[in-house]
C-alpha cells in the first residue's frame, strides 16, 4: 500500500510541474479514496485548490460493494497518513519532493518527463485525459486511460501464470518475437494482440501495432513492465501511454473520440478547464460579452483600448459589442447627469438580434455583461450581472482585485466560459440523466432567487446530520488539539452546510454565507454534477471574502461583540452525492494566516470522515426524494379532458384513479402507507413528552382526512362510494387541517429544526399529513416555489418528484411556470424597492402620495393560462383546453417571503387562500 | 428638493438623423407641459451615443437608469426621436409608442416628403411648430387612453342607431365616406369608411379635434401618416354643439362655404336631444343606466380587431382614489399587462404554442405603510383584473372590498355586459 502510495504521489509530482496546465484544476480518474497525496499537487500559487475527480459510473458496477471497500480502505490510509504526519512532525515540506526521491532512487523517475519539458509546448489536454477512454493524440504518442482491477486479476493470475500486462491491461506482447531482432534489455513493448474483455481492448483505442511507452507516465520497457504493474495495489484508473504505429491512424482514432463525449463529461471537461468543441460553436455567433471598463482615463497614455481593463470573450461577434464600449461609457456617465440615478442596463439591436446589456457601476468602474434578449430576458440579466458582482466579491474581495490582477485573467477565462456556457445553453450542461429538459428551464428563474433549495427531511435524518456536522464544527478532533501540541489552532470552523444531490439538506451558516456559498457552488455547476454523476473526490479550497454588514460604528460599545479581523477560507468536500462546504476562520481565535495557506490535511480529512460517516443516511435521503411530494403534486396531463374520457368508465372521479395509478406504480400503496403512518410514530415514539393534546387532535383529523384524499389509496369497500364519501371527507379532511395549523404559530424551520430548539415532534407530523393542499376532492396544485429571504432558502419540488409526473404537457407547463414566476419577480423586486425608498423617506413627502397611484407596491400577482396539447390530431373536436394559474404574492410581514404557485383552475377559489396559508407554514 | 422637482419630467426631443440638428424639444412636468428644457450637451451625447452606434451597425434602443428610461428610434432614416422620461412607472412599452405617435404627428401635420427630404431646416422648424399642440397632449396627462393601447377612445352613446344613420347620411350628401362625431377627442359614432382609417390617424384625428381651439368651423390640411403621407387631405370640422364636433375628411371638394346652414339643421336639428345626452356622457363613457358592479371604480375596454376602447373612471365610488390616480393605476396596469403577459395587439394569437396563453391576469396592491397623519393609503389593496376573450380585453380597477377569488368572476361578467357596446 504505501508502496503504490508513492508511486501515485510521484505521478502528480509530474503533473503539477506542467508548466502549461489550467490553473487550479485537476483531474484523475481514479476510483481510489486516498487524501493526501492526490489533491495536495493541485494546490495553487495562493493556496487554492480546484480537485475533482469522478468516479466511473460504469467501471464501478463491476466492482462489488465499492462504498464499503472504500470506508476501509478509507481508515488504512488514515493511519498511514496520521503515521507519516507524526514522523514528519509539523513541517510543511511537500513530502511529495520526498518520494520522488525516493522513486528516483529506485530508477523508477521517469526520464521521458525532462524530455517533454524541453521540449514543444505539450498541450494540456496531455495531462487530463477524458474521464473514461479520452485519447489524446500529441506527436506520435497517445494516452489512454483504462480501469485496472488488480484484485481480479490475482486470481486469474495464480491460475495460468500470466504475465501482469496480460492479465491487468489485456495486451499480448510475445517478448520472444522481438528478442531476435533487438537485445532483450531495451525491448519496446510492442503489442502484438488484445486479450477479449481485457481493459485495452475494451477501451478501443489500443491498436495492435502500438507501443506502450508508459504506464502512468512511468516508462516502461518489457524489463520493468512486471515490477510497475505489481505496485498497482487496487483497482483504478491508469493512464497508459503508447507510440502510435503510424500517424496514418489518426484520422481514425479522431472521429471515435467525438463519439465518445456525452454531455455530462462535457460539463465535466468544461469544469476542468479544457476547450468543449461542440459547446463553444454554438457560442461562437452568439453575441455576448463581459467587459469591466474603467471610467477614470489617464489623457497622458492614450493607449488603445486603456479603459478597457479586462473582457472575454474574443469572437467576433463580441467584438462589435466591444466596439461599441463608448456607448456604454457615456450613457454610464450622461444618464447618471441627468436621471441622478446609476444606469442598469440599456438594449441594442446588432444584426437583427436584440441583445440587453447590463451594467453595474462601483467607484469609477464599469462592469457590463451583454446578453441576447432570446437567451436571456432583461429581468434575469440584471439578477445575473447583480450575482456574477457577488461571486467575484466573494471570491477575491472586490470586483477591482478580481480583474486588475494580471495573473487572475486565466481563472476568470474560465469563470465567465462557465458563466456564459450555463446562460446561453444551460440546457447542454444540465441534461443528462433526466429526460425531460426540466433543469435548464427551472435554471432561468430558480437560479437568480436569493436562496438555496431546502429539502425537507424526516426528523430522524435531520437530527443525524445535524449531529455529524455540529460534531466537525466542534473542532474537538485529536489533531486540533490546542493543548497537544500546545499552539493555537489554525482555523475556526465558522459552520457548514450540507448537500445532497444539489440540495441543501443542513446548513448552520449564517443566510449571507449560505448564499455566497450556494451561489459560488452553482457557478460551477457543482449542483447538476453532484445530481448526475457521483464523485470520486472533490475538494475544493480558496479564500473567500464575506460581505460584511453595515454596523453603526458611532457608539463602540465593549459590550457589543464585534467580529474578529480574520481572513476566511472555504473549504468544499464532495464526496458522491454529498458536497459539504466548512466555512473557516483564521484569526479571531484561531492562529492568523499568514501569506496564502493551501488546503490543510486534517480539515479535509476531518470533512471528509463527516461525509463518510454520512453515509448511512444517503439511504434515508434518497428514500426522500424517492417518495411521492409532499404537499402532492399533479401532473397537468390528468386534467386534460381526453384521458377523462378514457376513464370515465371506471369511476366518477377519473383523476382520482389516475392518481392512484401513479403513486402504485411508485410503490405499492399499502407499503407506502404504512410508511407514512410508521414516521409519525416513530417521531411520536422519540418525544413522548411532548405531544400535546392539541396537536393529537389536529395529527387525528388530518389523519382522517388522508383517507378520501388521492394520495393514499382506500380499500376497495370504500372505492364504490367514493364521490359520497368523497366531497365531504375532504372538506373535512381540509378544514380539520386548516385548523391544526391555524393554531400553531409557525410550522417548522430547517434552522430550528437543526438545532433542536423547538418542539418538533407534532409540527413534523403536520408536516408529513399536509399531504393536499388545495381544497376540493382532486388535488390541483402543480407546482410550487416558497422562497424565504431571512433564512436564504426555498422549498419547491425536487427534480426527482417533477419526473415523477412525467406527461407530455407538464414539463412545458413547468418551463411556462418558471418564466411566468420570473416576471411576477421582477414586479416584486420593484414593491421590495419601493417600500425601501418609503421607510428611508417617510417623514411627509408628497411623492409617497403620488406613489400610491402606481402599481407598487404589489403583494400579488396572478395570471391565468390556457394550454392544450401538442400534436392534437383529431381534425373534428377542438383540442381539449386546460386551464392553469400561475400566482405569486409576496409577504413582507413579519419577513419577507415570496411564495408562488400553479394550481388548476378549477380550484374553489377560496382554496388559494388556503394553498398560501398552507405552503407559507410548510416553507417557513 | 431637487429630487422632488426632477420627478415625472418627459422630455421628447427631435432630430435631423442625418446632420444632427435638434429641429424641436419639447418637455413635461408632473403630467403638464413644462419649458424646462435638457440642456443642449446632453440633447447633443444622447443623440451622438445613437449616431456613434449606427455607424458600426448597431442601433441603440433604449436604456434604464434605477427610475428612468431613454428610447431611441429613427423614422425613415431622416428623423431621430429621443425621449427620456423619469415618470414613475415609466415603461419601454409606452415611451416606444409614444414615439410613434409623435412622428405620426409630425406626418400628420407637415407631410413625410418634407420629413424625409429637408431641404431647409430653418423652414422645417418652423413648420413643425404648429405640431406642438398635438405633440405636448400626447406628453401630458389625459383622460384617453388612445396613444397607449392605440385604440380610438369612443363613447358609448344612448341613441348609438340613431345618430349612425344621420352622419352616414349627412356623409353622403358631403361626397364624402369618412365622417364622425367627436366629443372631447373621443368618437362618438363613424361611418364605416372612418373605422377603416389606418392605425395613427385613426387615434390621431380625434386626438387633433381635441386640442385644437375652439372654432364653430374649420377647414384644416392634414396627411394620413398611414392612408396618404404625401397628398394633404382635408378635414372639416362643424361645432354642433359645444363640445360636440363633427368631423368630415375629404379630397378638395366641396370647399367649406358650400357647407350650408340648412344641411346641417336639416341632418342634425332633430337628433338635438340625443346629442346633448351624448355630451353629457363625455367624462364616463357609457349610459348612466347602464349596470356596473359598485366595487368597480374604472375600466378600459378593448376591441383588439376594430381598434376601439373604452376608458372610464367615472363610475362613482366616491371614495378610493382620484380619478387621475385611477387612470395611471389602469394605464400602467395596461403596459405590465401587455408588455409581460399578453401578446401586443398588432400579432395575431399564435396557435404554435400550447402552452401558456394567457387569458386571466390580476393583480393586488399592498397595504403600504400608513402616512405620516396616519390616514390610511387610498391605493392599499386595490385590485386590478384583465382578461381576455376573443377580440376583446378588459382591464378593471377593482375596489380593495372585492375578494381575490372573486375577481375573475366580476372581469368576465362584466366583460360579457359589455360585449354588446363594443
Amino acid at each position: 500500500m504505501a508502496c503504490f502510495l508513492r508511486f501515485k504521489k510521484h505521478i502528480m509530482c509530474i503533473n503539477s510541474l506542467d508548466p502549461h496546465k489550467q490553473p487550479g484544476l485537476w483531474l484523475r480518474s481514479s476510483d481510489s479514496s486516498d487524501l493526501e497525496a492526490e489533491w495536495s499537487d493541485s494546490v495553487q500559487k495562493y493556496g487554492e485548490l480546484f480537485y475533482l475527480e469522478l468516479s466511473d459510473s460504469e467501471e464501478e458496477s463491476l466492482l462489488p460493494e465499492a462504498p464499503a471497500v472504500n470506508h476501509v480502505r478509507f481508515s488504512e490510509n488514515k493511519i498511514i497518513f496520521d503515521e507519516d504526519y507524526l514522523r514528519e512532525g509539523r513541517k510543511y515540506e511537500p513530502r511529495l519532493k520526498k518520494f520522488s526521491k525516493i522513486l528516483k532512487s529506485r530508477r523508477l523517475l521517469p526520464k521521458r518527463y525532462n524530455k517533454k519539458n524541453s521540449s514543444a509546448p505539450v498541450s494540456i489536454l496531455k495531462h487530463q485525459p477524458t474521464q473514461k477512454m479520452g485519447i489524446i493524440l500529441q506527436q506520435q504518442y497517445k494516452d489512454v486511460s483504462v480501469f485496472v482491477n488488480p484484485k481480479n486479476a490475482t486470481v486469474i493470475k495464480a491460475k495460468e501464470h500470466l504475465k501482469l500486462l496480460e492479465v491487468l491491461l489485456g495486451i499480448i506482447h510475445q517478448s520472444k518475437w522481438r528478442r531476435k531482432a533487438e537485445g532483450a534489455n531495451r525491448a519496446k513493448l510492442v503489442v502484438h494482440g488484445l486479450l477479449p474483455g481485457g481493459p485495452a481492448m475494451k477501451s478501443g483505442q489500443v491498436l495492435i501495432g502500438d507501443t506502450l511507452a508508459a504506464v502512468n507516465d512511468v516508462d516502461v520497457t518489457s524489463e520493468n513492465i512486471e515490477r510497475v504493474l505489481s505496485c498497482i495495489p487496487g483497482p483504478m484508473q491508469v493512464k497508459l501511454t503508447f507510440e502510435i504505429a503510424n500517424s496514418g491512424q489518426k484520422e481514425t482514432i479522431q472521429p471515435k473520440q467525438k463519439k465518445a463525449q456525452t454531455t455530462g463529461s462535457d460539463l465535466v471537461r468544461l469544469l476542468w478547464g479544457e476547450e468543449v468543441q461542440n459547446l463553444q460553436q454554438n457560442l461562437q455567433s452568439t453575441p455576448h460579452i463581459i467587459m469591466y471598463l474603467t471610467l477614470q482615463l489617464d489623457s497622458e497614455t492614450s493607449k488603445e483600448e486603456q479603459e478597457i481593463l479586462y473582457h472575454y470573450p474574443t469572437s467576433e461577434a463580441s467584438q462589435k459589442l466591444k466596439s461599441v464600449r463608448g456607448i456604454f461609457l457615456t450613457l454610464c456617465d450622461m444618464l447618471e447627469n441627468v436621471a441622478g440615478t446609476h444606469v442598469t442596463s440599456s438594449s441594442l439591436s446588432l444584426n437583427e438580434k436584440l441583445v440587453h446589456v447590463a451594467y453595474w457601476k462601483e467607484d469609477d468602474k464599469l462592469l457590463l455583461i451583454g446578453l441576447p434578449a432570446e437567451e436571456v430576458p432583461l429581468p434575469q440579466l440584471r439578477n445575473m450581472i447583480e450575482d456574477v458582482a457577488q461571486i467575484l466579491k466573494f471570491m477575491y474581495g472586490s470586483l477591482n482585485s478580481a480583474f486588475c490582477e494580471v495573473e487572475n485573467t486565466a481563472r476568470l477565462d474560465h469563470f465567465f466560459n462557465l458563466f456564459f456556457q450555463r446562460a446561453i445553453q444551460p440546457e447542454k450542461l444540465y441534461s443528462r440523466t433526466s429526460p425531460q429538459p426540466y433543469d435548464a428551464s427551472s435554471s432561468l428563474f430558480v437560479d437568480t432567487l436569493p436562496g438555496v433549495q431546502w429539502l425537507t427531511l424526516p426528523q430522524e435524518t435531520q437530527m443525524e446530520i445535524d449531529m455529524a456536522l455540529s460534531d466537525l464544527e466542534a473542532a474537538d478532533f485529536a489533531e486540533l488539539s490546542e493543548d497537544y501540541y500546545d499552539m493555537r489552532r489554525l482555523y475556526t470552523i465558522l459552520g457548514c452546510s450540507l448537500f445532497y444531490k444539489g440540495y441543501l439538506v443542513c446548513s448552520h451558516l449564517p443566510k449571507d454565507d449560505l448564499i455566497d456559498i450556494a451561489m459560488y457552488c452553482r457557478h460551477y455547476c457543482l449542483p447538476p454534477l453532484v445530481s448526475e454523476q457521483r464523485i470520486g473526490h472533490l475538494v475544493i479550497w480558496r479564500e473567500v471574502f464575506r460581505r460584511h454588514p453595515l454596523r453603526p460604528t458611532s457608539e463602540p460599545d465593549a459590550q457589543v461583540f464585534r467580529e474578529p479581523e480574520g481572513r476566511y477560507f472555504l473549504l468544499i468536500v464532495g464526496l458522491k452525492h454529498f458536497l459539504l462546504c466548512v466555512l473557516l476562520e483564521a484569526g479571531g481565535c484561531a492562529s492568523k494566516a499568514i501569506g496564502h495557506p493551501g488546503p490543510d490535511c486534517i480539515y479535509v480529512d476531518q470533512a471528509k470522515a463527516t461525509l463518510l460517516q454520512l453515509e448511512g443516511v444517503e439511504a434515508s435521503l434518497d428514500e426522500r426524494l424517492a417518495s411521492p411530494s409532499n404537499p402532492c403534486l399533479s401532473s397537468a396531463d390528468w386534467f386534460l379532458p381526453s384521458s377523462r374520457d378514457k376513464l370515465e368508465s371506471l369511476t366518477s372521479s377519473p383523476l382520482l384513479t389516475k392518481l392512484q395509478h401513479t403513486s402504485r406504480a411508485i410503490t405499492s400503496p399499502s407499503s407506502r402507507r404504512r410508511l407514512f403512518s410508521d414516521y409519525s410514530l416513530k417521531t411520536r415514539k422519540l418525544s413522548p413528552s411532548r405531544g400535546s393534546g392539541g396537536s393529537d387532535n389536529g395529527v387525528e383529523g388530518a389523519g382522517e382526512g388522508s383517507g378520501p384524499s388521492p394520495h393514499t389509496t382506500p380499500d376497495p369497500l370504500r372505492k364504490q362510494g367514493a364521490k359520497e364519501a368523497q366531497s365531504p371527507g375532504g372538506a373535512q379532511a381540509s378544514g380539520a387541517l386548516l385548523k391544526a395549523t391555524k393554531k400553531k404559530a409557525t410550522l417548522p424551520n430547517p434552522f430550528h429544526l437543526g438545532r433542536l430548539k423547538k418542539d418538533l415532534s407534532e409540527k413534523e407530523m403536520e408536516l408529513f399529513d399536509a399531504m393536499k393542499l388545495t381544497s376540493g376532492t382532486e388535488n390541483t396544485l402543480f407546482h410550487y416555489v416558497a422562497l424565504e429571504t431571512v433564512q436564504g432558502i426555498f422549498v419547491t419540488p425536487t427534480h426527482e418528484e417533477v419526473a415523477q409526473l412525467h406527461g407530455s404537457i407538464h414539463p412545458q407547463l413547468i418551463r411556462n411556470f418558471h418564466r411566468c414566476c420570473l416576471s411576477i419577480r421582477t414586479i416584486f423586486q420593484q414593491s421590495l424597492k419601493c417600500e425601501k425608498k418609503k421607510a428611508l423617506n417617510v417623514e411627509g413627502n408628497p411623492r409617497s402620495a403620488h406613489a400610491a397611484s402606481f402599481l407598487s407596491p404589489v403583494k400579488e400577482h396572478g395570471v391565468l393560462f390556457e394550454c392544450s396539447p401538442e400534436n392534437w390530431t383529431d381534425q373534428k373536436k377542438p383540442p381539449p383546453v386546460m386551464a392553469y394559474w400561475v400566482v405569486g404574492r409576496l409577504f413582507l410581514e413579519p419577513k419577507p417571503q415570496e411564495l408562488y404557485v400553479c394550481f388548476h383552475d378549477s380550484v374553489t377559489e377560496i382554496a388559494i387562500e388556503l394553498a398560501f396559508k398552507l405552503s407559507f407554514g410548510l416553507a417557513t | 428638493m431637487a429630487e422632488e422637482s426632477a420627478a415625472g419630467a418627459v422630455h421628447l426631443l427631435c432630430l435631423a438623423a442625418s446632420s444632427g440638428v435638434p429641429l424641436f424639444s419639447r418637455s413635461s412636468r408632473g403630467g403638464a407641459p413644462s419649458r424646462q428644457q435638457l440642456p443642449f450637451s446632453i440633447i447633443g451625447s444622447l443623440n451622438g451615443v445613437h449616431m456613434f452606434g449606427q455607424n458600426l451597425d448597431v442601433t441603440l434602443r433604449s436604456a434604464r437608469t434605477e427610475d428612468s428610461a431613454v428610447v431611441w428610434k429613427t423614422f425613415h432614416d431622416s428623423i431621430t426621436l429621443i425621449v427620456l422620461s423619469s415618470e414613475l412607472g415609466c415603461a419601454e412599452l409606452r415611451l416606444e409608442r409614444l414615439l410613434e405617435l409623435v412622428f405620426g404627428a409630425m406626418v400628420l401635420l407637415v407631410g413625410l416628403e418634407e420629413l424625409t427630404k429637408i431641404r431647409n431646416v430653418e423652414r422645417l422648424k418652423k413648420d413643425l411648430r404648429a405640431t406642438y399642440g398635438l405633440i405636448d397632449s400626447l406628453l401630458v396627462d389625459t383622460e384617453l387612453a388612445g396613444d397607449l393601447t392605440q385604440c380610438v377612445d369612443c363613447i358609448i352613446p344612448t341613441h348609438g342607431p340613431l345618430l349612425q344613420e344621420a352622419l352616414a347620411g349627412f356623409a353622403e350628401e358631403m361626397g364624402s365616406v369618412f365622417a364622425s362625431l367627436v366629443a372631447g377627442g373621443r368618437v362618438v359614432v363613424g361611418t364605416e369608411g372612418w373605422w377603416r382609417l389606418g392605425a395613427p390617424e385613426a387615434v390621431l384625428l380625434p386626438w387633433l379635434v381635441g386640442t385644437l381651439p375652439f372654432q364653430a368651423a374649420r377647414d384644416y390640411p392634414v396627411y394620413l401618416p398611414h392612408g396618404s403621407p404625401m397628398v394633404p387631405h382635408r378635414l372639416l370640422t362643424l361645432t354642433l354643439l359645444p363640445g360636440l364636433e363633427l368631423c368630415v375628411l375629404c379630397g378638395p371638394q366641396p370647399p367649406l362655404s358650400q357647407v350650408e346652414p340648412q344641411v346641417l339643421e336639416r341632418w342634425w336639428q332633430p337628433l338635438l336631444e340625443p346629442l346633448r345626452a351624448c355630451l353629457a356622457l363625455t367624462p364616463r363613457g357609457i349610459p348612466a343606466g347602464f349596470p356596473l358592479h359598485p366595487d368597480i371604480l374604472g375600466l378600459l375596454l378593448l376591441h383588439l380587431e376594430q381598434r376601439r376602447g373604452l376608458f372610464t373612471v367615472d363610475l362613482g365610488g366616491e371614495e378610493g382614489p382620484s380619478p387621475s390616480a385611477r387612470r395611471r393605476l389602469l394605464r400602467s396596469f395596461y403596459v405590465l399587462v401587455t408588455a409581460t403577459h399578453f401578446p401586443p395587439e398588432e400579432k395575431a394569437e399564435e396557435p404554435g404554442c400550447p402552452t401558456g396563453v394567457p387569458r386571466a391576469c390580476y393583480v393586488v396592491c399592498g397595504a403600504a405603510a400608513e402616512g405620516p397623519q396616519g390616514r390610511q393609503d387610498p391605493g392599499a389593496g386595490l385590485r386590478l383584473v384583465a382578461v381576455q376573450a376573443g377580440p376583446r380585453r378588459l382591464l378593471l380597477l377593482v375596489s380593495a372590498r372585492s375578494p381575490t377569488y372573486a375577481l375573475r368572476g366580476l372581469a368576465t361578467r362584466t366583460l360579457h355586459a359589455l360585449t354588446p357596446l363594443l
